[in-house]
């Protein structure tokens, strides 16, 4: 294995790749711009629909209790408070909710004037479509009209007795929050960035590794390189060079893409959260640390790539395996994507991937603990030593290389 | 300057070729005859240091392939038949560039050799242009310089002419011709009878990977008691399918 040999390989496959406009397409420009893109329209309908649904509340009365009295009571002593809830006068109140004109029906007791004089309680049904979001999203918001007319109603009560409010409310409670800002932002990107990273890093070595091996038998291009002076081993690090760098472009582009969507409209970039990304104070040794542990995967993954494209009888074959590997890898991603960075047992730091995400997540949680994350590098670097001692063993397998 | 002692390849239980011994001066184009599968690209690979035999060895320009695999590589070029094998998004040039830089060659040796090349095969209009680009008869000049482009003292030839029209299968046996005016040893593995008659000076004849015969042309006509090569083939094959 020569340093020289590597790089002239390495230089050639960048240069081919750099030129073929569909990977350049499929793992730079895609990610780049239709992932934040895709992100803020799915963030954009998500805060569309929450300012719909607080914003617009149509409601009617059932049939029974559409009359003047009870409109009254429902206009002037209910909903008086509450300009963003409209009662409209329909036909068929049910029909009105199937079709969307309405979304909560309101069913009072006709006596109800009587039992409310009485002192006694009347029920107010809500009819409402589960199936519908903006129907079941409504209950909440006239709940709450409903509780203040309660709450009024039992104030005025108390006061004819000579009674204070507050002899209804024994205990009050009151939260504090200890986490400042910082913790609270980045535990969310705990959550996300992770299994980001791994689907990213995975998917972008795709196409490459495809085409560097895979590709090269098909096209008959790897025959005459194997009769070269340069020796396979050589042949197959520049390849796997190649590889690890585009999926990190790839991985990168597609981070940039989500920060510049973050900067043109950070509400929808954070599905309505308002999530603040900067001005983290995470220290500069632990973000070397999950960098290098990012990287390190980087290169486990393209010695799988490289591995199977090799194994591959044909280009066809060599995509269905790695879009299998990006299938496998997202399994951990999701499995503890709700897992706490307190609660990572130690053995997860040496479980390949796995070690990348608790990297992440102890990291980005601030929790921070050195000798993890030397736990989780060094197992990691036995994980890239492994992956390249397989894709070498099989690159230099005859029957693995000839296999057709 | 090619010596092949008993090579054997086995795959598994299947024995591709069996202790095929056979010589090849300097200077000569040397036709390795067989039908498909008879075992002539397996040999060609293993002389091509792209297989290792199972048992037997040869020697190429002096370097044996099981011990020196290197050396042998930077003395022989190959030409496969068929698809061309060139990267069409790199231009002509880039293309023989990168088997002259993976051969050990400098930047300058190779600008030189560019040059010539393109000369001899008349490629200097679409030199810098990109292989992907241009008709199957230019791919294959370029193709052709690619693998001389280190200047090797053997030439490997593998079914070159397969799959090719008329006036590109005479481009291939300019080509050879060529080769061995610039005083290259040639190997050359062909199933046509007439390519064969026609290019080489000697032969051997494979059949299920085993060599039935090798020889001068003109002494196994004799021997024969034929006219032609393809008469000597049946009779040779012909008898061990019957066999």
């Amino acid at each position: 294995m020569r340093l020289k040999h590597i790089w002239i390989v390495f230089l050639k496959e960048v240069k081919d790749i750099v030129r073929d406009k569909k990977t350049i397409i499929t793992s730079i420009i895609v990610p780049m711009v239709v992932i934040p893109l895709l992100s803020m329209l799915a963030g954009g309908s998500v805060q569309n629909m929450q300012n719909d649904i607080t914003q617009n509340v149509t409601v009617a009365l059932s049939s029974n209790s559409n009359t003047k009295e009870i409109k009254e009571l429902v206009e002037k002593e209910i909903l008086a408070d509450f300009p963003n809830i409209s009662l409209l006068d329909v036909q068929d109140p049910i029909a009105a909710i199937n079709d969307s004109t309405v979304r909560l029906v309101l069913d009072i007791e006709e006596d109800y004037k009587i039992k409310l004089e009485e002192g006694k309680p009347f029920v107010i049904k809500l009819i409402y479509d589960k199936s519908q979001a903006k129907s079941e999203g409504s209950i909440g918001i006239v709940s709450s009209a409903i509780n203040e007319f309660n709450n009024r109603i039992v104030s005025e009560r108390l006061a004819a007795i000579g009674v204070e409010d507050a002899i209804l409310v024994p205990a009050k409670i009151e939260e504090t929050n200890i986490a400042n800002e910082d913790k609270t932002n980045l535990s969310m990107l705990s959550m996300i960035l992770p299994i980001m990273i791994v689907i990213l890093i995975s998917a972008g070595g795709t196409a490459p590794a495809t085409d560097l091996v895979a590709g090269e038998k098909e096209r008959n291009t790897f025959e005459p390189l194997l009769t070269t002076k340069t020796g396979r081993a050589s042949l197959l690090i520049g390849k796997y060079m190649t590889v690890t760098l585009f999926s990190f472009v790839s991985a990168i582009a597609s981070i940039l893409g989500m920060v510049l969507g973050y900067f043109i409209d950070p509400e929808s970039m954070t599905m309505g959260t308002g999530a603040q990304f900067s001005g983290f104070n995470i220290p500069i040794t632990a973000i070397g640390f999950i960098l290098l542990i990012s990287i390190l995967m980087g290169m486990t993954f393209a010695g799988i790539q490289i591995a199977l494209s090799t194994y591959a009888k044909s280009f066809r074959e060599a995509q269905t395996y790695l879009s299998f590997l990006i299938i496998v890898a997202m399994i951990p991603g999701y499995a503890t994507i709700l897992m706490q960075p307190n609660e990572i047992p130690v053995y997860m730091f040496m479980v390949p991937i796995l070690n990348t995400i608790s990297a992440f997540k102890i990291v980005l949680g601030l929790n921070i603990n050195y000798t993890y994350l030397t736990l989780a590098l060094v197992s990691s670097l036995v994980y890239v030593a492994i992956s390249l001692r397989i894709a070498v063993y099989l690159f230099k397998k005859e029957n693995v290389l000839f296999r057709s | 300057m090619i010596k092949v002692e008993n090579i054997t390849k086995q795959f598994g239980s299947f024995t591709a070729v069996k202790e095929i011994s056979f010589e090849v001066g300097k200077g000569e184009i040397f036709g390795l005859l067989g039908e498909n599968g008879a075992g002539k690209t397996t040999t060609l690979r293993m002389l091509a240091t792209m297989l290792r035999p199972t048992k037997g060895t040869a020697f190429m320009a002096g370097y044996d392939i099981i011990s020196d695999p290197e050396k042998v590589r930077s003395k022989i070029g190959i030409l496969f038949g068929g698809e061309t094998g060139l990267y069409d998004r790199l231009s002509c040039e880039e293309n023989i560039t990168y088997f002259g830089e993976l051969n050990d060659m400098d930047k300058v040796q190779i600008k030189e050799r560019i040059k010539i090349l393109a000369k001899t095969f008349g490629m200097e209009d679409y030199i810098t242009r990109r292989a992907g680009k241009l008709s199957k008869g230019m791919k294959q000049k370029v193709a052709f310089a690619r693998s001389i482009i280190h200047d090797p003292d053997i030439m490997l030839f593998d079914e070159p002419t397969s799959g090719l029209d008329v006036s590109a299968i005479r481009d291939v046996h300019e080509f050879i011709r060529s080769c061995k005016n610039d005083g290259k040893t040639i190997l050359f593995s062909s199933h046509t009878m007439s390519e064969v008659e026609k290019l080489c000076d000697r032969i051997a004849i494979i059949h299920k990977g085993e060599l039935v015969e090798y020889g001068n042309i003109e002494e196994l006509k004799n021997k024969y008691g034929s006219n032609g090569l393809e008469e000597i083939f049946i009779r040779l094959v012909g008898g061990k399918h019957e066999a």
